[in-house]
Parts: C-alpha cells; sequence; structure tokens
C-alpha cells in the first residue's frame, strides 16, 4: 500500500555517514563526545603521572571518583524522570554519620546494620517521591526542604568530625578481590546494574515518564510507581555514597554532603543527561564524574592552586552545555 | 466585597508569609520578652536584611522563571573585590558603585547564557558562580592586608540613625523600590508574564530574552551590594562569606510565598521570609536548639509553608467558584424541518 | 453532491441499524447519564447513548460538545462525575487508562499518544513488550513491531525509528496500528484522519469496518461528514454536553446534522459582512516557513475578511505565525502599505499594529494565573505607561473597554483567566489582540472549543471589526463558519495557496473542492 503524506521519506536529506556510524553501533552522539572529553582528560593525566597507571593507584582513584560517581548516578535517576534530588547531599551525610556513629562504635553484626542504613536511605528517597509524586510538590522544593532537614539530622547523629566506621568497611574500601581494587568492582557494579534497569521494561517506563508524562499515563503507566522507584532507589545511592565515604574517609563527615549536590548535577550536565528528562544516562554521569575527578587530579599534579580546578571544572561544565545547545539549535534549524 | 476579597487574594501569599513571621514572633516573646526588646529587633532587622540583599535577586530572577546559584559567590566577590580596591586606593563610595557595576556584568553574563545561549540557569548561573569562586580564590592570596573590611561598608553595616539601624533602613528603600517595580511599572508586569509563561509573553509581544537578563543583572548587582554590607558588618571579609545566603535567599523566596516556577510571589513576601528565617535562627538559644535543630526546623517550615500557600489557593478558587459560577450557554433546541 | 449523498444512504438503508434508544438491551456499548465538570466547565451533562457491536457509531458535534470528554472517560483517562458505562451489560471499571485497556478499550487519539522520544517499536509494543527475565529483548521488540506494521501494510515505516522523526501522516497510522495491535472490544477512533491523504484516510476508514465486522463496537469521531456516510451505520450528535440526536445514519441530510450540531439555524448565527476596500493592504509574497510551508503569495484588502481555508495542518498555522512574527521566515517578502513587513519577533509585528489570536488559548494565549485585566492589558504595556509608571487608571480604564468590546462581563475582571470558560477566556484573548488598536488581525481557530452563544459575538464583533477597516486574516477549522463569515477565502494545501474563491463561489463543497484536490480553482 502506497500513499502519497505531506512528508515522503524521499524527500529527507541523506543521513551523513558519521549518524550512520553512530546509529548501527548503538551509541549516541552524546554518549562520543563526552568519552572524548573523559579520554583527553584521562590521557593528560596519565600522561603527567605515568605512575598512576598501577592498579593500586588506580584504585584510590576510582575510591575518590565513588563518591561523586553514586551521587551522580542519584541525581542521574531523579533528572531522568524531569525531576531533581536537593537533598542528595543530606541523604549521603545521613548515612555517613549513621554508619561512623552507631555501626563501628556500637557493635553488633555490622552488615545487616549498614543495610538498615541503607534501607534508610532508601525511605528518605522515598519520602522525596511522595512528596513529589504524591504532593505534587515542585521536585526543587521537596528536595530543598528534605536536604536541610536530612542534614539537621545527620549534625545531630555526628555534629562534627569523628565516629569509628567498621574496619570491615574500611578494609572493603580499600581492599581488593582477585587482585581488583574493590572501588573498581563498586564503579563496574553501578554501571551493570544501571545497564540491567535501562534494559527492563522498568527503564523504557522510566524514560517515558521524563519524555512525556501525560501520554506515558495515557499508556497505562503507572507515572507515581515510577517516580516513588526512582526517588528511593536514589536515595539508596546517595546512601551508598555515604557509607562508602566512611570508610573512604575513616570517620564521619557531616558536612561533606553540600559540596556533592551541585557537583552532582554538573556531572549529570557534562555527561548530556537532559534536565528536562527522558534523555541521557548514569554511564554517561559516570564519565563525566571521571572527567571532573581528572581535572582535580592534574591540577594537584601540576602544582597548581586548587582555584584552577574550579575554573577548570566550571569552564568545562559551560563549554560543554553552550556547544550542546548550540548543536542542537543548529539541528533544529536544519529540520524546520 | 468581592473587591477586597480580590485584593486580599491576589496578596494571599504575601499576608501568609508575614502572618508566620507574626506567629513565630510571638511564640518567642511569650517564651522570653526580651526577644521583643528593641536591641533585639535591630539585631534581627540586621541580620534579615543581608539576606534580604541576596534574596532580592532572586526574587526577581525566580519570578522570570529562573534562577540564581552565583549569589554567594557574588556576595564573597562583593567584600574582597572591595577590599582589595580600598586596599589599592579605590574605595568609598566610588569603590561600591563600581563593584556592584561589575556585578551587575557578572549578571549579565548569567542573563545573556540563559536568555540567548538558551542554558538552563541552574547550570548557567552554577557555572559562572563557580568561575567567580575561582577568581576569588586567586586573588585572595595577593590581598596582604588580611581583608580587612572597608570603613565605608563599616559604617553602613553598623551605623543607626536614631534607634533604626542604616542598613534596615536601605533594606527598606530596596524592598519599595523592587515592590514598585514589580507591581508599578511595565517591566514588573513583563517578568511576572514572563514567569508564569514565555510562550505566552512572547506571543503577547513581551521581550522575553531581555526581560531575564534585566533579572540577572539586578540580582548580580543586589548580591555584590549586599556582600559588601555583609562583609562590614562582620568587619572582615572571607571567601565562604556568602555561602549559607544561597540556601537562605531561595528558602526566603520560597517562604515568603513565591512560586519556584515563576510568574507568582512578591518582594514583599520575600521579606517576610527572610525575617521568618531569621526569627527562627534567633529563637534557638531560646528553646535549648541546635544549629542542626534549626536545618531540621528550616526543612519543616519550607514544606509546611509550601503546602499551606498551594491549599489556601485551592480553597480560594473554589470559593470563588461557589459564587460567580461560568454556565456554558444551553444548546437551543431547534426543530429539525 | 446530492447525488452522492442520496446514494450513500441508499447503500447505508441495507446496513440499518435499530432505532435510536433501546433496541438489542444488553448488546454493545451502552452510556448512562454521563456527567462531567472540569472547575467551571461542564463538559458532559447526563449524556445517554448506545452503540451496537459489529456496526460503526459516529460521534458527531462542534469542538466543545464533549466528544473529547466522553472518549477520554471510555479510554479511562478522566473519571466521570456521575453515570455508567456497559458493555454487553456489565458495567465497565474505567478509572485509569489500564483497567479501560483491560477491557479492551482501544483509542486512535486525535492528540497522538506516542511518545515522540522513544522508536516505534517501543511505542507500539508499549506494555507489552517481549522481555526475559525482566530484560526487554530489543531485537524480538524490533521484530514483533516490524511483524505488526507489515500486518498493516506499512512496512515502509521503520521500527527504529524515533516517533518523533516520523511525519505527523504516519504518526496518525501508528497511533491506529496501536490502538489495533490486539482486537478491541471498543474502538475508538478520534480525527484519525485529520492529517491524512485520501488513500491513508481511506484505509482508516476500512480498518474502523474491520473492526466493526470483527465484532467490535467502533466508535468514529470526525468532521468530515463524507466519512461519516462511507463508514458509519449510525450516528450520536452531542451539543453542549448533551446528547441531542441518535440514529441510523441514512435518517440524517447533512443540513439536518449540521443544524442539529450547531443548535441554531445556520444563518442567525452570521452577521451581515459589510463590503471592503479594494486596494490591498498586505501583500505576501513567495513566504517560506521552514522546509514545508511556501512559496506562498496573499493579499488583504482594508477591511477585508480573508478565510485560510484548507484541511487541518497544510501550513495555515505556520502562515499566520509567521505573519505574527512568532515563526522565522525563511524566504519570501511581504509589504503592508507599502512599506517592507517583515516582523523578526511578536514585539515586532504589534508595533506594526498586527495581532495574533493564537491556536491554543490556554498554552499560548492565557497566563491562567493572573487576573482577566492583567491579561488583557498584557498586549499594549507601552501605551500605559506614564513618566516611567504604568498608570493603573488607565490600566483599568483599558482594561474595561476591553471587556466591554469583547463581551466580558464587567465583574470578570479581577478573576483568574484559568477560572472563566472556554468562550470568555477567548473573548479575554481578543480582548488583548484588540488592544493595541490592530490593522491587521489574525485569528487562528478562535471558535474552537466555543460555546455557540460566544460564536456569535466572536463573528458580530468580527463584522464589526471589518467594517471599521481592520483586516482580518481567519482560520476556522470549521468549514461553515469560513463559508459565512469571508469576503473571500484561499485554499491552502501543501503550503501553498492551492485556489481562491470569491464569495459568490463560496461553499463548503467548493472549499473541499479545492482542499481535496478534485478542482483546481484559478486564481482571478
Amino acid at each position: 500500500m502506497t500513499s502519497t503524506t505531506i512528508d515522503s521519506t524521499a524527500a529527507r536529506p541523506a543521513v551523513p555517514p558519521l549518524r550512520r556510524l553512530l546509529a548501527n553501533s548503538g551509541l549516541s552522539l552524546t554518549a562520543v563526545t563526552t568519552a572524548t572529553i573523559l579520554i583527553v582528560l584521562a590521557v593528560t593525566d596519565f600522561i603527567l603521572q605515568p605512575a598512576l597507571l598501577e592498579v593500586t593507584e588506580l584504585g584510590y582513584l576510582a575510591q575518590t571518583a565513588l563518591p561523586l560517581v553514586l551521587v551522580g548516578a542519584a541525581q542521574t535517576l531523579v533528572v531522568l524522570v524531569r525531576g531533581i534530588d536537593l537533598s542528595v547531599g543530606g541523604i549521603m551525610v545521613l548515612a555517613n554519620t549513621t554508619t561512623a556513629v552507631w555501626v563501628g562504635e556500637q557493635g553488633g553484626n555490622h552488615q545487616l546494620l549498614i543495610f538498615a542504613i541503607l534501607g534508610l536511605a532508601a525511605c528518605a528517597g522515598l519520602l522525596n517521591g511522595l512528596l513529589v509524586a504524591v504532593g505534587g510538590f515542585e521536585p526543587f522544593v521537596a528536595t530543598l526542604g528534605t536536604w536541610t532537614i536530612f542534614n539537621g539530622l545527620a549534625l545531630k547523629v555526628l555534629p562534627t568530625d569523628g565516629g569509628a566506621p567498621p574496619p570491615s568497611l574500611i578494609n572493603f574500601v580499600f581492599g581488593e578481590t582477585a587482585g581488583i581494587p574493590n572501588s573498581f568492582l563498586v564503579l563496574a557494579g553501578v554501571f551493570v546494574v544501571w545497564r540491567i534497569l535501562r534494559a527492563s521494561k522498568l527503564g523504557t517506563r522510566i524514560y517515558a515518564v521524563g519524555a512525556d508524562e501525560e501520554r506515558a499515563r495515557l499508556n497505562g503507566t503507572s507515572v507515581v510507581g515510577v517516580k516513588l522507584f526512582v526517588y528511593a532507589l536514589a536515595g539508596l545511592c546517595a546512601g551508598i555514597a555515604g557509607v562508602l565515604l566512611a570508610g573512604v574517609a575513616s570517620s564521619g563527615t557531616p558536612t561533606a554532603g553540600d559540596p556533592y549536590i551541585l557537583t552532582s548535577v554538573a556531572a549529570v550536565v557534562i555527561g548530556g543527561t537532559s534536565l528536562m528528562g527522558g534523555k541521557g544516562g548514569i554511564g554517561l554521569t559516570m564519565m563525566a564524574a571521571g572527567a571532573l575527578v581528572f581535572i582535580s587530579d592534574i591540577v594537584s599534579e601540576v602544582n597548581l592552586e586548587t582555584w584552577v580546578s574550579v575554573a577548570a571544572s566550571s569552564g568545562l561544565l559551560l563549554a560543554v552545555v553552550i556547544v550542546r545547545s548550540l548543536i542542537d539549535r543548529i539541528a533544529e534549524r536544519r529540520s524546520a | 466585597m468581592n473587591l477586597v476579597l480580590d485584593y486580599l487574594r491576589e496578596r494571599r501569599t504575601t499576608i501568609a508569609a508575614y502572618a508566620l513571621c507574626a506567629v513565630l514572633f510571638a511564640i518567642a516573646t511569650i517564651h522570653s520578652s526580651g526577644f521583643a526588646s528593641a536591641s533585639n529587633i535591630r539585631q534581627l532587622l540586621v541580620f534579615a536584611s543581608f539576606i534580604g540583599f541576596a534574596a532580592l535577586g532572586q526574587t526577581l530572577v525566580v519570578l522570570a522563571g529562573g534562577l540564581d546559584l552565583s549569589v554567594p559567590w557574588l556576595m564573597a566577590f562583593g567584600g574582597l573585590q572591595l577590599s582589595n580596591w580600598t586596599s589599592h586606593g579605590m574605595g568609598g563610595v566610588l569603590g561600591i558603585v563600581l563593584v556592584v557595576a561589575v556585578g551587575a556584568a557578572i549578571g549579565l553574563a548569567n542573563g545573556y547564557g540563559v536568555a540567548w545561549l538558551r542554558v538552563p540557569p541552574i547550570v548557567m548561573t552554577l557555572a559562572v558562580g563557580g568561575l567567580v569562586q575561582a577568581y576569588l580564590m586567586s586573588i585572595g592570596q595577593l590581598n596582604s592586608s588580611g581583608n580587612q573590611a572597608p570603613q565605608i561598608a563599616e559604617s553602613i553595616a553598623t551605623d543607626r540613625l536614631g534607634p533604626i539601624p542604616v542598613v534596615a533602613l536601605v533594606w527598606l528603600g530596596f524592598a519599595v523600590a523592587a515592590g514598585v517595580l514589580l507591581s508599578r511599572t511595565a517591566l514588573g508586569r513583563r517578568i511576572y508574564a514572563t514567569g508564569a509563561s514565555d510562550t505566552v509573553a512572547t506571543l503577547s509581544g513581551v521581550n522575553v530574552k531581555r526581560v531575564r537578563l534585566v533579572t540577572y543583572m539586578l540580582s548580580g548587582a543586589a548580591a555584590t551590594f549586599g556582600g559588601v554590607v555583609l562583609s562590614g558588618y562582620v568587619g572582615s571579609t572571607y571567601i565562604d562569606i556568602g555561602a549559607p545566603y544561597l540556601f537562605a535567599s531561595i528558602a526566603a523566596v520560597i517562604v515568603g510565598g513565591a512560586s519556584i516556577l515563576g510568574g507568582r510571589g512578591t518582594y514583599w513576601g520575600t521579606v517576610a521570609g527572610a525575617l521568618t528565617l531569621t526569627v527562627l535562627s534567633a529563637m534557638l538559644p531560646l528553646f535549648h536548639l541546635d544549629t542542626a535543630d534549626l536545618e531540621i526546623v528550616y526543612g519543616i517550615v519550607i514544606l509546611v509553608g509550601v503546602a499551606f500557600s498551594r491549599l489556601g489557593a485551592n480553597a480560594l478558587q473554589m470559593s470563588r467558584r461557589g459564587g460567580g459560577e461560568e454556565k456554558p450557554a444551553d444548546p437551543e433546541v431547534v426543530d429539525v424541518a | 453532491m446530492t447525488a452522492g449523498i442520496a446514494d450513500a444512504a441508499a447503500s447505508n438503508a441495507g446496513r440499518g441499524g435499530s432505532p435510536a434508544g433501546g433496541g438489542a438491551a444488553g448488546n454493545g456499548l451502552e452510556i448512562t447519564g454521563l456527567r462531567k465538570r472540569f472547575g467551571a466547565v461542564r463538559a458532559l451533562q447526563g449524556v445517554t447513548m448506545h452503540a451496537q457491536k459489529g456496526h460503526v457509531h459516529a460521534l458527531l458535534g462542534e469542538n466543545g460538545a464533549g466528544k473529547s470528554t466522553l472518549i477520554k472517560i471510555l479510554a479511562g483517562v478522566t473519571r466521570a462525575d456521575a453515570g455508567t458505562v456497559t458493555l454487553d451489560g456489565a458495567e465497565l471499571r474505567l478509572g485509569h487508562p489500564r483497567a479501560a485497556a483491560a477491557a479492551g478499550v482501544r483509542s486512535a487519539f486525535q492528540e497522538l499518544s506516542t511518545i515522540p522520544e522513544l522508536t516505534v517499536a517501543e511505542n507500539l509494543l508499549f506494555g507489552r513488550e517481549p522481555s526475559f527475565a525482566g530484560r526487554v529483548r530489543r531485537r524480538r521488540l524490533r521484530a514483533r513491531a516490524a511483524e505488526l506494521l507489515a500486518g498493516f501494510g506499512l512496512e515502509r515505516i521503520d521500527p527504529a525509528a524515533a516517533v518523533g522523526s516520523l511525519a505527523l501522516g504516519d504518526r496518525q497510522l501508528l497511533e491506529i496500528v496501536k490502538a489495533l495491535r490486539e482486537p478491541p472490544r471498543i474502538l475508538i477512533l478520534d480525527e484519525a484522519t485529520s492529517a491524512l491523504s485520501s488513500e491513508d484516510s481511506a484505509w482508516v476508514l476500512r480498518q474502523a469496518r474491520l473492526a466493526a465486522e470483527r465484532g467490535a463496537v467502533v466508535l468514529f469521531i470526525t468532521h468530515r461528514l463524507a466519512e461519516v456516510r462511507e463508514v458509519a451505520d449510525r450516528i450520536t450528535v452531542l451539543r453542549g454536553g448533551h446528547d441531542v440526536a441518535e440514529g441510523a445514519t441514512a435518517e440524517f441530510s447533512d443540513e439536518q446534522l449540521i443544524t442539529t450540531m450547531l443548535g441554531r439555524r445556520m444563518e442567525r448565527l452570521y452577521p451581515e459582512l459589510a463590503p471592503h476596500a479594494t486596494d490591498a493592504l498586505l501583500s505576501v509574497r513567495g513566504l517560506q516557513v521552514g522546509a514545508r510551508v511556501g512559496p506562498l503569495d496573499l493579499d488583504a484588502a482594508r477591511g477585508e475578511i480573508l478565510g485560510i481555508g484548507g484541511l487541518q495542518g497544510q501550513g495555515q498555522r505556520e502562515v499566520l505565525m509567521a505573519l505574527a512574527g512568532a515563526t522565522p521566515w525563511s524566504g519570501g517578502t511581504a509589504t503592508m502599505g507599502g512599506e517592507p513587513f517583515h516582523p523578526r519577533s511578536p514585539e515586532a509585528a504589534l508595533r506594526e499594529r498586527v495581532a495574533l489570536v493564537p491556536e491554543d488559548r490556554q498554552r499560548e494565549g492565557l497566563l491562567l494565573t493572573h487576573t482577566v485585566r492583567s491579561n488583557v492589558t498584557l498586549g499594549a504595556l507601552r501605551q500605559l505607561v506614564r513618566h516611567g509608571f504604568l498608570d493603573g487608571r488607565r490600566e483599568g480604564q483599558t482594561a474595561r473597554e476591553g471587556a466591554a468590546r469583547t463581551g466580558i462581563p464587567s465583574d470578570r475582571l479581577g478573576a483568574l483567566a484559568g477560572t472563566l470558560s472556554g468562550g470568555n477566556q477567548q473573548k479575554v484573548v481578543l480582548a488583548k489582540a484588540l488592544v493595541g488598536e490592530p490593522t491587521v488581525l489574525l485569528l487562528y481557530d478562535c471558535t474552537r472549543g466555543v460555546d455557540v452563544g460566544t460564536k456569535a459575538e466572536i463573528f458580530t464583533l468580527m463584522a464589526q471589526l471589518a467594517a471599521a477597516g481592520t483586516t482580518i486574516l481567519f482560520y476556522s477549522s470549521d468549514l461553515s463558519e469560513l463559508v459565512h463569515m469571508c469576503h473571500r477565502v484561499v485554499v491552502v494545501v501543501e503550503g501553498s495557496v492551492r485556489g481562491e474563491l470569491a464569495r459568490e463561489d463560496l461553499s463548503e463543497q467548493s472549499i473541499l473542492r479545492v482542499a481535496v484536490g478534485t478542482e483546481e480553482v484559478a486564481r482571478a
């Protein structure tokens, strides 16, 4: 059955070869650009510090990146459903301080207690989800409120740096399994879990809700259910970040959460996930987090002052966003 | 009666914000009568004014549908840069004017990125804030005079005109100016329209880009000025001086009843928000609470405050519907020949 | 055309249906006393209808009559305030889209339910993705989608393409394929042919018939009476939220249907049009908007109401938006009163006294959370400024004048625009456009979803404005409005003017003939 419609496919311009190559390989242009940024910075760092190219050293680098990767993952999830989570810093330090105070010093079954703390973190995320999806609060406002609440709770548990995270945690964070640093395994684990989620039906629902909430509902998706899941999972990721940070620092740090909030948003944006929802993913954020870590590593290696690192990260964020915005607008004009 | 209801309804969120502040103040005074003393009130006004300056620009930006995360860095910039220039001989009023002008220029950069390059406000202001932070870190080292606050800043911050602190009067002046801007000028109307729907605003002939640009410029200027005054009060300036004001400026706007999405709210509401936050923080020692408790209270106040203002909005909507209800015309009966 | 109707009526007689109301009770879809309110708007006021299995049932009515609300309730998108829906005697629980789908209701929505950011395959099989251990099997997904498409003869659509990249017509076809991926018990086709070519439209009608033959209740919503004649066995007409007529298709003539839908004799709706000046005020040559619209030429004289006609989606919206400065021009020139005219923004257009009443009053025309007064004066803030400040008195005066001119009750000036009925909301948008005393007024479908009384007021206002010298470019999705309200109609097909009809040649049929391409009318 042939038909004449206004835009027949024949009238469209030939797809440029680069785009076809990308489409066939399953990678998006965004993923390629983000990966390029990461690779360039990584290679620069390795050239400056050849000693870095050794398993234990890389393990330390991975440890530094871990909290940002996890908080970034949390933020990515929420951003995918067109939200934002300012409380990731709060959930993180809540998990962090409770680990330092209640698990180490109180004794008992450490693993069970840590799981309980992670459960608490997920519940904290669930609270966010309830406020947004059921309560109808704007994500910004809801998570602004819960952020200070969680932050305050964390400070009540541990007012200043201190506490004693259990040795088993510290050993885990710094240790290896079968010759591979555990920090690598955690990073890999995050990536694998993400890919599984992405490939599942729930993953499609998450993208549908972020892209077009009304139509997702029209097609039978429980928008409330999806959002509750996403916010809870984000809370869990932030909780894991807090627990691991306690291991990395060998103590609780109740004030450590704040910088992670905005940096997680930066990582999400540099990675290429859209703040409007429905586009992007944790893989992109992980690469961007890595890029940011490499920037600060390079800066400290070259003995530049910290301000250079701040300037470079901000500059990278700005450059990436502006370039992407320009590309989008050129594409828009072409397809009009 | 309808007119009075309309007037109240249009200002309902602002009125609610002041009511909240008054209630809290009353609770504190009941608990400890010294809370209502002249010296305490003066103190509250001064502290609230710092939030007020930071939140002035934030209010305008949020009303137009944006957000300014560079406020804390612009505040630090105000203090540090002015102190830097003062130590090089360029201080005084001229210095303040210049530093505020530069702050406005930084705001202009924010506005350009948001309005013309279509960068999301969170990202643009975050990045620009970071660049300002980096700049401040780089000059911080160079300043040898220990970052002493300039004399003029100190006098604005600590002088009094009779019983009233000068800074409170300056704040009042800004509040009146902002109120007039928003309610009695074309720009104010355009800001509200842009925030409510930039599609509708554009189609109605509003230059949405220019409106947004102006709000970010004003925010840059106001935050910088706030930083100057703050440094004068503290007596010295340091890079993290503005840090608590990011949260405070946004919270004041929200508690003041504005919608974070834009299009609704007033600066007078933000003033009430700033006062509320200050009163809450001053209530701490009265009830033997510490900063951790304050944070929790802040969060609860934000959530409850927003919930109430939304409930109130719905209730008023419903009561109006009960009154002058709209009825679609009934179909005419036609005989089909 | 009359001959055609007689033929269709004759062939329909064979299909026939039971008499209206009752008949074979318990067989098919029974809707009883359905009510629904959206705030101040009473969308459905006790609708009762009966649609049989195996039949195609057309649902007719103007925009705003309640058709979309009715089907949204059936599809589970909205919940009714009162009333029952039963299928074969059993009551249907329709509170959520999934419940409706489980009950066998499948819909092809006018606003399209496919998510543009997802692929064709993901959309077609949404909710039924082939999966293994929670993981969606992408290759199977694509293959199944391809199979599904092939089954409908649509192999040319690529299952891996993002739906947003498809042409509107293909998206509409997808919507129907999606609705038919499993045999439905109730099939709803809402304006399913609005963006389709005649061949694709015929395909849709065939699908409707096939679904009916397989035992479904098929509800067919359309504005095209020719389609109704071709495919529908029975008709229900809605008006103002009520069901006002129901019966076999053969029982109604086109004239009767139109009258029943409109609720008053057509002529009483429309005022007299005064003659207009002869020399052109606005001249457009070679206008190009994006890739799909243009080259387009038109001329409009002072005081002329020029209709922009044609089927939906042929570029009329882009033309009006471009003239209003809301969409950039990719080519072409224009003059107004001899001076070059090329607005780069709505602000610029308004300065040239060209005002637009946009398509979507809620999303493009009104600030719902602001008062009527603020909305009306938004278009002319510059005029209200005195010594740098807004003159409150002048503003109030301007708002009152605007309200009086368009018929907005003066006690509603302080009300929030979102609380007004559709008709009054449209009046506010009009008032805003008129505040600047425009010389050219661009009206895009300004009577859509507006009650009949307000329509009459709007038409009277249009005639008055034209008589006073305002040039009006008028697009309406309702052909009879174009016929009765325009001095002249240019018919747009695929982005260009295909033909022009002078007042004496204007009729719904003549517009349609040019629009559908069966007759080329030479330009004068």
